[in-house]
This record gives C-alpha cells, sequence and structure tokens, in this order.
C-alpha cells in the first residue's frame, strides 16, 4: 500500500454537509452584524430583519430570521431584481427594494441585495431586509393605521441600484435623508444592511474558493432537496381531505367592522394547497398584505407542521400550492396601503393553523392572541427638545397545547425572537413612565382542560404635553379560538384614559396625550384545548393559589367551588361538574 | 510553603498542589463523593499527602450552584418587588426564539406567582423617589413568608442599578426581622440596567444561596478541624476567586467556575509563552467549548444566560462571566442520518455512561471517539493511560450504520464523522474570533483538557492560527487554572450619559466610587492577603440610539473625553465596519475590576535528554492529508527542545496529540508543545 493510498476526499454527502454549516454561518453571521451595527431599536431590540442567501435564480438557500415574517419573500424579492435587471446586473451592484407589490412587505422593510460574482459567473445573492423606524409619508413611523393609500406610506424604492462598483450612489442616501423624520437612524440602518451583504460576499467567496463553483453549486441542490423530502415525508403523514376555516379580520383602520376572511387547505398525498378564494376584496385600510406576505404567512405554519427547527430553505416550500385571486386582502395591489400588513399576514397564518389545528394538535396549539398590537408613541422630548418615537409591539396570550397550559406572555406568530422593551431602558429614554406590567388576569383566558395562556396589560402614564399615540390592535371582537372543546379566550385592546373620561380603543390613527393621560395596552388571553371540566381539581385550584384566577372563574368556568383560602367544596365540586363542560 | 486548587467534576475530585520553594507540581485524583463532596476533597487531599500547615492560599472549584439550579434543588424563593411589576419574572422578554415551534414554551420562572410580592414603593430612571417606600406592606408579607416556610427572598426594584436607596432599606428591614431567611438585594449582585436581567439575577442568587452557604461552612470546618488555616477561596466565573465568606452571599457568582479556571490557565499557558492572544479550546464528552483572551485579558462579559439555546431563551445571569462559546460537538457526540439520508453529528452524546461503543460498556452508536480509534489516531492500548481498553470491532461495528449509508468502507466513514465534527467545531471558533473582527494569525491555539489534542492541529491550521499549544497535564487543566488564579472582582454600572454634555469630573466621581468600594473590598476580607491591587477601567459607549455598545478601556488616572471618543470611533469601526463621526455618542456602563496580585506558579524546565522517545508507530488516517505510517511518541519522555516534523502522535496517560504531515512540532523547556 503506497503512504496515499486512501482516498483523501469523503463522501459528497458530507463535504455538502461541512458546506451547508458554512453557509448557515454566513448567514448567521449577516445577523450578528445587523443587530449589532443598528441604531433603531425595532431592528436591535425587536430583531425585525432577516438575511440570507439565495442562488443565481433567487432560490433561497439559507436564511436566518429574527422574525416569521420574511420567511416567504427574499426569493420573490430577488426574483423581481432578477426581472428588472436582467442582464445588467454586475459585480459591486446592491440593490434595495421596498415594494409591497413585489415580493416585499411594507415600506418600513427595506431590503438590500447583492449579487455575488465569483470569476465573472453570479453565482449568489445576498439578501438583508430590516424594519426602518422611519420611512416618511403621513405619520412619524411611517404606518399610519387609517393611511388610505400606498403613498401615504412613505418613500418607496422599487428595486434601485443603490451601489455601483460597490460605491454607495450618494443621491440616493441624499434622497433618503430629505424624506424621512429620522435620517440619522435610517442612514444607520442602511449601513447596518450593507454591512451585513458584504460579510455575505467575503464568507461566499471563501467557500467558492475552498471548494468550488461546481461543488458549491451541488451543495444548493443538496440543501433544496434534502429539505423537500422531509416535506413530502411530512404530508404524508396527514390524512387527505380538504379542511376549512373562516375568520374575521376586526376593522380595518377605516372601519370597526368585521372583514370575512377564509381558507381551504387540500391535502393530496405529498402535495398540499392553500386556497385563500373567497376572503374578502382588498380594502380601504392598511391592514392588507400582498403576496409575499401572504406566502411568509402559510410557510411559518408548514414550517410548525414539518419540522420547526430546520433551517428554512426554499426546498421545504416545493410542495405547497398558494392560491389567493388578485385584489384581495392577502393579495393587495397597488395603490392599496400595507403599512400594516403583519395583522393581514397574522391572520392568514391562523386561518391556516386553525384548519389544521385538530389534524396535528401535536404541533400546533389553540388560537393565541395573534395580533402584534403595534402602538407608537411619539412627540418632542422638552428636556432635549428633540423628536422621540417609540414603536412597540405588545406579548400576549397564546393557546393551550395538547399536553400543557398555554403560554403566557409571549410574541405573536408572526415575529420571532422579538424582545419587549425593558422598563429601565424606556423610562431612561422616554417621557413616559410604566405604572403596572402585570400578567391580565382580569380579561382571563379561554379555559379547558388545559388553559390558554394569559395576555399582559401595560400601563403607561404621560409626563408631557403634547405627546401622540396611535395604535392598530386585532382581535378586538373575535376571541381566540378554543380547540377540542376549549373556550374562547379573551381580547386585545388600548384604553386611554385622560381626566374622568376612559376611551377603549383598537385601531386609531391619532390621538393627543397630555401629562397625566394613562395608556393602558391589553392583551388578550388564549384559547383553551379540551373540556374545562376535565381539568383536575388541583390544578384549578393552584391556578387559585397563583392568583391567574378568582373564586368565580373557578367555579363558572371550571365548575370547582373554593373558599377564600383556595379550599375545595368537593360535594358542590361534583354537583356543578354533572354537566358536560 | 504551598497552594492547592481542588476542582470537584462529576466524576473525579481534582487535586493541584504548587510547592513555591521547590517548584514542583503535584496533581492527583479521587473519585467524586456526591453525597458528602467533602469526602472527596478529604480523599485527595490524603492521596495527595498534602501536609495542612504547609498550605498558604487553598481554591474551590466545583459544581454545587449549577447543580443546585439544572437540578432544580435550590431553596423556597421569594421576590418582594415594586407595585405594579411582580409578573416581570414570568413575563421574562416574551421572545420565542424557536420561531417556528407554535408550542413554543417558556423557562418556568424560579419563584411561582403566590410568592412574588408587591411594595409601595418608586424612583425614576435618576433615582429619584416617586414614592416612599412602604415599611407597613413589608410587616404583612414578613408574616406569609414566616407561615409559607420561604428559605431566601430577592429584593428588586425598578431602578436601583441607578439608586439602591429603597432596596438597602427593605434588605436592611428583612435582615433584622427574618434573620434565618437568605436575604438578596438585586443591587448587592449587579448594578446594571434591565428590570427582569436584575430580578432574574437576583432570584437565582437568592435560590441557591442556603446550599451554597451550608456546603461551604462544612468544608472550612473539615478543613479547618484537619489543620488548614489559610485563607480559602472559591473560583468565580470571572476567571478570578473569592473568598469564602463573599462567596456565600453572592453564590451565583460562581455559576461558571469550571470553565471560568479552564480559560484562566489558557491565560497562563499564554503568559507562560509570551504569547498575548490565545484562543482556547476545550474539547469534553458531549460540547466542545472556546473563548478568546486578548492582550492576555479574558473576556469576561455580563451577557451570560443559563440554559441558553438556540431555541430556548434560557435565564439571564447578569454577573462577569468569561465569554464562553460551546457548542454540541464533543467526543462521546454521535453520528446519525436524518430522516432523508444527511449525516450528523451531535448534539446527542453517548457520554459516560454507556459511552462511545468502542468502550465496551453497552454503547452501540459511532462516536467522535469510535471514529479516531478506527483511524488510527487513538491506541486501543493506551487510552486513559491504559485503564481502559478500547475494542476496534466494536467501534467498527458501529461505524457500519454510517458506512452503508455513505455507501463506502468503515473507515471513510469514520474519516467523515471526523470531518464534520471538526466542521462544527471551526464554525465555533470562527463565531468567536474572526466573526468578532479577530484575525486567527494573531493568534495562538491553546488546548484544555484531554480531548482536544486529537483536534486541535487540525482545527488550528483551518482557522489560520499561527501556532497549537498543548500545555503540561491537559487532565488537569481547570484544577491547574484555579492554582494560578487571584482574587478578582468586577464592578459594573450603568449611567446613562451623552458625551457632549459630560465633564471628566462625572466619570472620574463613578471611577472613585467604583475604586473606593474596590478598596473596601479588598480590605475588609481578611482572607485576601495581597500588597498591591491591580485596577482595569472600561466604559461601554455607543452611538445615541444604538443598543449595543464598544468597550473602551480607559486609565482612570488620565482620562480625556477626547482619546474615549477617539477610541470609540475606532473601535466600533473595528468591530462593526462603519463610524459615525457627527453621531451624538452615549456613555451607558462603568466596568471597574480590581485584581490582587499574587505570584503566579511557574513550572519547571524539563530535561533535555533524548532517550527512548519512540513508543511505536502505526498507520494513521490524517483526514485530508491522508493516510500515513506514523511515529508515535512519549510525552514524557520528550526532551526541552525538541523538533520533529510531522505526521507525528505524542501520548501521553490524559491525551493523545496528532500533528499533520507538513507541521513542526517543537517542545519548549517547560514541556509544552507548539505545532506551527
Amino acid at each position: 500500500m503506497s503512504e496515499n493510498s486512501y482516498r483523501s476526499t469523503v463522501p459528497d454527502l458530507v463535504t455538502h454537509e461541512i458546506i451547508r454549516g458554512k453557509l448557515l454561518a454566513a448567514a448567521d453571521e449577516m445577523g450578528i452584524v445587523i443587530a449589532r451595527c443598528s441604531m433603531s431599536p425595532v431592528i436591535y431590540e425587536v430583531l425585525d430583519f432577516a438575511c440570507g442567501v439565495c442562488d443565481p435564480r433567487g432560490q433561497l438557500i439559507v436564511q436566518t430570521n429574527g422574525i416569521t415574517l420574511f420567511t416567504g419573500t427574499f426569493g420573490l424579492q430577488v426574483k423581481s431584481i432578477l426581472r428588472r435587471f436582467a442582464d445588467d446586473i454586475k459585480p459591486g451592484d446592491v440593490f434595495m427594494t421596498n415594494d409591497p407589490f413585489d415580493g416585499g412587505t411594507h415600506t418600513c422593510d427595506i431590503a438590500l441585495i447583492k449579487p455575488v460574482f465569483i470569476n465573472d459567473n453570479l453565482e449568489a445573492f445576498a439578501i438583508a431586509v430590516a424594519h426602518w423606524s422611519e420611512v416618511g409619508g403621513a405619520v412619524a413611523g411611517s404606518i399610519s393605521p387609517s393611511a388610505t393609500e400606498i403613498y401615504q406610506e412613505g418613500i418607496r424604492f422599487p428595486g434601485l441600484r443603490v451601489c455601483r462598483d460597490d460605491i454607495v450612489q450618494q443621491d440616493i442616501l441624499e434622497l433618503i435623508r430629505e424624506n424621512t423624520r429620522l435620517p440619522t437612524m435610517c442612514i444607520g440602518d442602511f449601513n447596518a444592511e450593507l454591512a451585513a451583504v458584504r460579510i455575505a460576499e467575503t464568507r461566499l467567496r471563501e467557500i467558492f474558493d475552498k471548494y468550488g463553483s461546481e461543488v458549491v453549486r451541488d451543495t444548493y441542490s443538496y440543501i433544496l432537496d434534502s429539505s423537500e423530502l422531509l416535506s413530502l415525508q411530512a404530508i404524508k403523514q396527514l390524512p387527505n381531505g380538504i379542511y376549512y376555516a373562516n375568520d374575521y379580520v376586526d376593522g380595518d383602520g377605516i372601519t370597526n367592522e368585521q372583514i370575512p376572511v377564509c381558507a381551504e387547505v387540500r391535502i393530496s398525498d405529498d402535495k398540499m394547497t392553500f386556497d385563500f378564494t373567497g376572503s374578502s376584496p382588498q380594502r380601504d385600510g392598511p391592514i392588507n398584505c400582498a403576496y409575499g406576505a401572504l406566502s411568509s404567512a402559510v410557510k411559518t405554519v408548514f414550517k410548525a407542521l414539518v419540522d420547526p427547527q430546520g433551517p428554512s430553505n426554499e426546498g421545504w416550500f416545493r410542495p405547497l400550492t398558494i392560491i389567493c385571486p388578485e385584489g384581495t386582502i392577502f393579495t393587495a395591489t397597488k395603490p392599496a396601503p400595507t403599512g400594516w400588513y403583519y395583522e393581514g399576514s397574522a391572520q392568514a397564518s391562523e386561518l391556516v393553523w386553525r384548519a389544521l389545528a385538530e389534524l396535528a394538535p401535536d404541533k400546533l396549539s389553540a388560537g393565541s392572541y395573534m395580533s402584534l398590537c403595534g402602538a407608537y408613541f411619539f412627540g418632542e422630548d422638552p428636556s432635549t427638545k428633540e423628536m422621540f418615537v417609540h414603536i412597540e409591539p405588545a406579548i400576549g396570550g397564546w393557546g393551550a397545547q395538547s399536553n400543557c397550559d398555554g403560554t403566557g406572555a409571549l410574541i405573536a406568530t408572526t415575529d420571532g425572537d422579538t424582545y419587549n422593551y425593558s422598563i429601565e431602558l424606556f423610562e431612561a429614554k422616554f417621557p413616559l413612565r410604566i405604572n403596572k406590567y402585570a400578567l391580565n388576569t382580569e380579561g382571563g383566558v379561554g379555559a379547558g382542560r388545559w388553559r390558554g395562556g394569559f395576555g399582559v396589560i401595560r400601563e403607561f402614564e404621560v409626563l408631557i404635553n403634547g405627546a401622540h399615540t396611535y395604535c392598530s390592535f386585532g382581535r378586538n371582537i373575535e376571541t381566540p379560538w378554543g380547540l377540542m372543546g376549549g373556550k374562547n379566550g379573551s381580547l386585545n385592546y388600548m384604553e386611554i384614559v385622560s381626566g374622568d373620561s376612559v376611551e377603549r380603543i383598537s385601531r386609531i390613527s391619532h390621538k393627543d396625550l397630555n401629562s397625566g393621560d394613562l395608556v393602558r395596552i391589553v392583551t388578550g388571553g388564549g384559547g383553551g384545548f379540551g373540556k374545562p371540566y376535565k381539568r383536575p381539581v388541583k390544578e384549578v385550584q393552584e391556578d387559585f393559589l397563583d392568583g391567574y384566577i378568582n373564586k368565580e372563574t373557578a367555579e363558572k368556568d371550571f365548575g370547582v367551588s373554593l373558599d377564600e383560602n383556595g379550599n375545595v367544596d368537593s360535594n358542590l365540586t361534583a354537583t356543578l361538574r354533572l354537566g358536560d363542560h | 510553603m504551598g497552594r492547592m486548587a481542588v476542582d470537584i467534576g462529576g466524576t473525579f475530585t481534582d487535586l493541584v498542589h504548587f510547592d513555591d520553594q521547590t517548584g514542583a507540581l503535584v496533581a492527583e485524583k479521587s473519585l467524586t463523593t456526591p453525597k458528602d463532596l467533602t469526602n472527596g476533597v478529604l480523599n485527595s487531599i490524603k492521596l495527595a499527602d498534602i501536609e495542612s500547615e504547609t498550605i498558604t492560599f487553598f481554591v474551590h472549584g466545583g459544581t454545587t450552584v449549577i447543580n443546585a439550579i439544572t437540578e432544580r434543588k435550590g431553596a423556597k424563593t421569594a421576590l418582594i418587588t415594586t407595585k405594579g411589576f411582580r409578573d416581570v419574572l414570568e413575563i421574562a422578554r416574551g421572545n420565542r426564539p424557536d420561531l417556528y415551534n407554535l408550542r413554543f414554551q417558556k423557562p418556568k420562572p424560579f419563584v411561582p406567582r403566590r410568592l412574588r410580592f408587591e411594595v409601595e414603593e418608586r424612583l425614576d430612571a435618576s433615582g429619584n423617589i416617586i414614592k416612599p417606600l412602604s415599611i407597613k406592606e413589608l410587616e404583612d408579607i414578613v408574616k406569609i413568608c414566616i407561615s409559607e416556610n420561604v428559605e431566601a427572598i430577592a429584593v428588586v426594584f425598578l431602578h436601583s442599578y441607578s439608586s439602591p436607596q429603597h432596596e438597602i432599606i427593605c434588605a436592611e428591614y428583612l435582615r433584622k426581622n427574618l434573620p434565618d431567611i437568605s436575604i438578596t438585594a438585586s443591587h448587592e449582585i449587579t448594578r446594571e440596567w434591565r428590570e427582569y436581567e436584575r430580578a432574574n439575577t437576583a432570584v437565582l442568587n437568592a435560590y441557591v444561596q442556603p446550599t451554597v452557604q451550608k456546603y461551604f461552612n462544612r468544608l472550612q470546618s473539615t478543613l479547618l478541624k484537619q489543620g488548614f488555616n489559610c485563607p480559602m477561596h472559591a473560583m468565580q466565573s470571572n476567571g478570578g476567586s473569592a473568598s469564602f465568606t463573599w462567596a456565600k452571599s453572592h453564590p451565583i457568582t460562581l455559576v461558571e467556575s469550571g470553565p471560568s479556571a479552564g480559560v484562566n490557565a489558557a491565560a497562563l499557558v499564554g503568559s507562560l509563552c509570551k504569547e498575548d492572544n490565545v484562543i482556547y479550546l476545550d474539547i469534553g464528552g458531549t460540547t466542545a467549548k472556546c473563548s478568546v483572551i486578548k492582550n492576555n485579558q479574558i473576556d469576561v462579559t455580563t451577557e451570560y444566560k443559563l440554559e441558553w439555546s438556540r431555541i430556548n431563551p434560557g435565564y439571564p445571569v447578569k454577573v462577569p462571566v468569561v465569554d464562553i462559546v460551546e457548542i454540541g460537538t464533543g467526543g462521546g457526540s454521535i453520528a446519525w442520518f436524518d430522516e432523508v439520508g444527511s449525516l450528523k453529528v451531535g448534539p446527542v452524546s453517548a457520554g459516560a455512561e454507556p459511552g462511545p461503543a468502542c468502550y465496551s460498556q453497552g454503547g452501540s452508536k459511532p462516536t467522535v471517539t469510535d471514529a479516531k480509534l478506527i483511524t488510527g489516531v487513538l491506541d486501543p492500548d493506551y487510552f486513559a493511560g491504559g485503564r481502559i481498553k478500547l475494542d476496534i470491532q466494536k467501534a467498527k461495528k458501529a461505524m457500519e450504520t454510517i458506512a452503508k449509508g455513505l455507501n463506502t468502507d468503515v473507515i471513510s466513514a469514520a474519516e467523515s464523522v471526523i470531518r464534520l465534527a471538526d466542521a462544527d467545531m471551526i464554525n465555533a471558533l470562527k463565531l468567536i474570533s474572526i466573526q468578532r473582527g479577530h484575525d486567527p494569525r494573531d493568534f495562538v491555539l491553546v488546548v484544555g483538557g484531554g480531548g482536544g489534542a486529537m483536534h486541535a492541529a487540525t482545527l488550528g491550521r483551518d482557522l489560520g492560527v499561527r501556532e497549537v499549544i498543548v500545555p503540561r497535564y491537559p487532565g488537569y487543566f481547570s484544577a491547574w487554572g484555579m492554582l494560578a488564579t487571584e482574587p478578582r472582582r468586577d464592578f459594573v454600572m450603568t449611567h446613562l450619559m451623552r458625551a457632549d454634555k459630560i465633564r471628566i469630573g462625572n466619570i472620574k466621581n463613578i471611577f472613585d466610587e467604583l475604586r473606593n468600594e474596590s478598596y473596601s473590598y479588598f480590605k475588609t476580607d481578611k482572607d485576601i492577603v495581597s500588597s498591591s491591587i491591580r485596577l482595569e477601567a472600561r466604559i461601554d459607549l455607543r452611538y445615541q440610539g444604538q443598543e449595543h455598545w464598544v468597550g473602551v478601556p480607559v486609565n482612570i488616572n488620565s482620562i480625556s473625553i477626547d482619546k474615549l471618543i477617539d477610541d470609540f470611533h475606532v473601535e466600533h469601526e473595528r468591530t462593526y465596519t462603519f463610524k459615525l463621526d457627527n453621531s451624538p455618542i452615549e456613555l451607558v456602563n462603568f466596568h471597574l475590576t480590581a485584581t490582587a496580585s499574587v505570584p503566579r506558579p511557574h513550572l519547571n524546565e524539563i530535561s533535555s535528554d533524548n532517550i527512548n522517545i519512540l513508543k511505536g508507530r502505526r498507520r494513521v488516517l490524517f483526514s485530508e492529508d491522508g493516510e500515513h505510517e506514523t511515529q508515535v511518541l512519549d510525552r514524557e519522555s520528550l526532551p526541552a527542545g525538541y523538533i520533529a516534523k510531522g505526521p507525528l502522535l505524542i501520548e501521553e496517560k490524559s491525551a493523545t496529540t496528532l500533528i499533520h504531515p507538513g507541521q513542526k512540532l517543537r517542545v519548549d523547556e517547560i514541556g509544552f508543545l507548539h505545532i506551527s
């Protein structure tokens, strides 16, 4: 045997796994760069961003997400650049898009896309998207809950070449500075995203240099094909059939009426079709979403079904078909406003989720508070004479699961590794004080064998005159749904206390606030799972002792009779529990 | 006269003794005695034949704190907090890192809701009183705590990082009225902002305090009876030590003492080799840990989270902890195929029980260790110095499933497993180095523990470090690091200030306060015998509006704001690729690290006689470099100044070092191996 007789290479499969790891690490590194460089709290605290790499055809290869809303958008956005620029894509280019009608979400989400060339061949696209705090338009923060056209939602970048030969086109930055209220922050975020796509290019170059184009392209296929296979296997395990759910969007910002939406999920062997035909036409208000966000919504729930932890790529979603005619609330067309698109997107997720929940109770929970319940506070801080804008999504109650209570105080499906805002940081920065941050035990949760998780109450006290707020809270009429006999949860709303007046609102475009006013953000509890009388008396008693429920709820919802100290009256409880509830 | 360190691990209690006069180092192992850990300590003292009266300094490291937490065996703990905020501990940050899991569950708080109490009191962000503290309400809470048999109480008020005045009054009241209950006020542990993180830190401190107090009291009295009459210290998570007295009231600072000792040892290796920039790697059975030491400074952060993973938010603990990245790949990691035939290694590990297939303890799944045996790196008859006989047939049998799945032979399958494990480790090493703006060419890779030596040369080459160093006593690395430890405390205080609005006096005042605190800390502790205290200061700055900051070292005797700002821009650009010249800058956290200087142990030079170094030869598969007939050298016999070319294997009782073809080995005068 000669000195070097053993093959010095390992099977391709192993090389592909190693390259997959490197591609994922590159996407991770992009995310680290964005989160650390960004100047917008909505990016660094809320992690409202995503990063990834697509192949030269625009197929998503790897992605890291701070939130789920970008699960389906990257491929569409890269394809829009390919369509628009075709043969005019050059090394050193960076493109910028925030067009909801071409794969994007809303105007605040700015995507930077950098083609990566190796030896003059286009080998990949690096893409980063992040929510900028301000892009101009009718209101500070750019997403007016009562916008009726996208033109009121700030500046639009329909796929611009923002870098040529790796040099930033200063004219475009000037345009941004002059059309936004917080130009320093915008340029900071632009730089953060630019740093991210640049670091991706560096890493991709290292990978291609080491393994060569042919091998890396094979790895692309390997990644896509192996994920597709996992999806197909998962779908095959679900029974063939047609599953249906309908629901209502509670108001669109212009009116408070309930807007009907529906979804039909058709499973046939290893194919799954999601059909939203029959859902309301697009609305005047900005809760519409366009196809990109609808695609994210469907893919998010599908991912939960097949493999929640596997890294996202286009392969997982090959067996899916999404059907929805143009011009609906889920497929809005120009010039429909889409500022609060995640309200529409969340609703689309919930429809799919609800249609499939009974099929896969080991993967899905009962209905949740669903809406991000976004609230804005802004004004001029008299101590610094500077403008402030605070945006905050609210966390809320999730539905019960097949083997445990629902999780309380958790961010909605549309977001992900999103943090609430620290009270101490908030008070050091903004002229408002937080008086209370508590579980919403008053509003309660859906009863069941397993109960829903609790929403929260966050009470702000305004410390200056001349502040303002606006908000858009979904699920303000229609409660979170229970599952397998579990009861429904509770509602989301904002409450403003000014002197003697107490006002309950859900979607409002503007409200003046003055010193001493209280603003309460209240989110709902999730739906229950299974019949409430099946909940062991002991667990009801524990909930009472922990102050999650009171005596009345124990009796009314769970059929358990307790005294003030939590002692159970067994006879009365037995009588109460005679019914089927 | 000498110093002694004891490191209590899950299986073994390691003891290392250093004789100040002769420079002799003695290392011993005995079995850990879980029922009463002090027995294991006494056994190892007996084995090492230590004369108690000669010991001048004793350092203890162990897992009492982290075990009490992971096994949920701490005290019944209550929380007292500001009115309106008792649910903050349960609400946590509301994040869902496992974002596609629609059945996500949050980590459960360590205090149930019924034991979370609210009192009237309120400060604003500047520390001004909005509402005074209601003692009246405390009276009622005290009664409930007694009737509920509460064993520990944490006190956390909003903005106590800014002014602890209400926490101080409250803690005093509780200590007076509940003398048998452990009380932790959050500001005693951390002075940084973020109420949830501080609350969780204080709660965990309270939760473990009774257990730790009992344990240290017993150990201390046992050792006293044995005639040990020296300062007794506990290894902390920040690379330094603290007296038992202080550790008993701040036990949560011990949470990662083991890894911290390892990093400390790596820093010592760096300084012995005159290398200021070190990447530390420790490969255990289940995980691999790595950390960066820059300019001979270990990297300490307060961003640590217990039980954190990519899909679990974990429990934040805001005490200074060495910055370590841990990945789920180690020697016992199992190779497996997912449903569609992709090969993966880890995170499931065969652990110590049943262990890799080749241990013949009932394990049948192929592991990284099995792969190393099959490729010839490990000697079946000389594993752990021959104490464990490895069965190559069992290893091959286990590896067959991988070979079948890859449609190849067992040897190629084993190589694949090694390559994948190495790739995972490389990604982790890059995360802490390149992704944080460090250039590996400025670093050496130092291996700690026994498992790392057979991967290090491969990883070091791929990472591009200048040199790989395998120090002596790899099996006692942590205990050795403890021996080299110095009493240390990190003071961190959040103080938000705009750079264009501060005067130099503001900064001086803060550092004066921290300096006084550090002096009084070292002065009041009779167990710290030191003539000089080193102070190192750092300020965290950021562009206004940013959340993340950059730490800039400052000399507290000559602070210049202009220099601070310049340094910040430079450091920001290095870390994040850009700077913003016209953006306002904020100062956020002020750090002061105080270290009491004690002499560090040196190592005696080894002999330069070249006798019987060759143990044998075998064929070894060196991944990309192919298979080679390889000389096996005996580590103990290698002389100082020895130089050789790879391929080589160096064997010792607790480790096998692999050197690739084309790599160079040099043995230095204290017996460390240098591979380049």
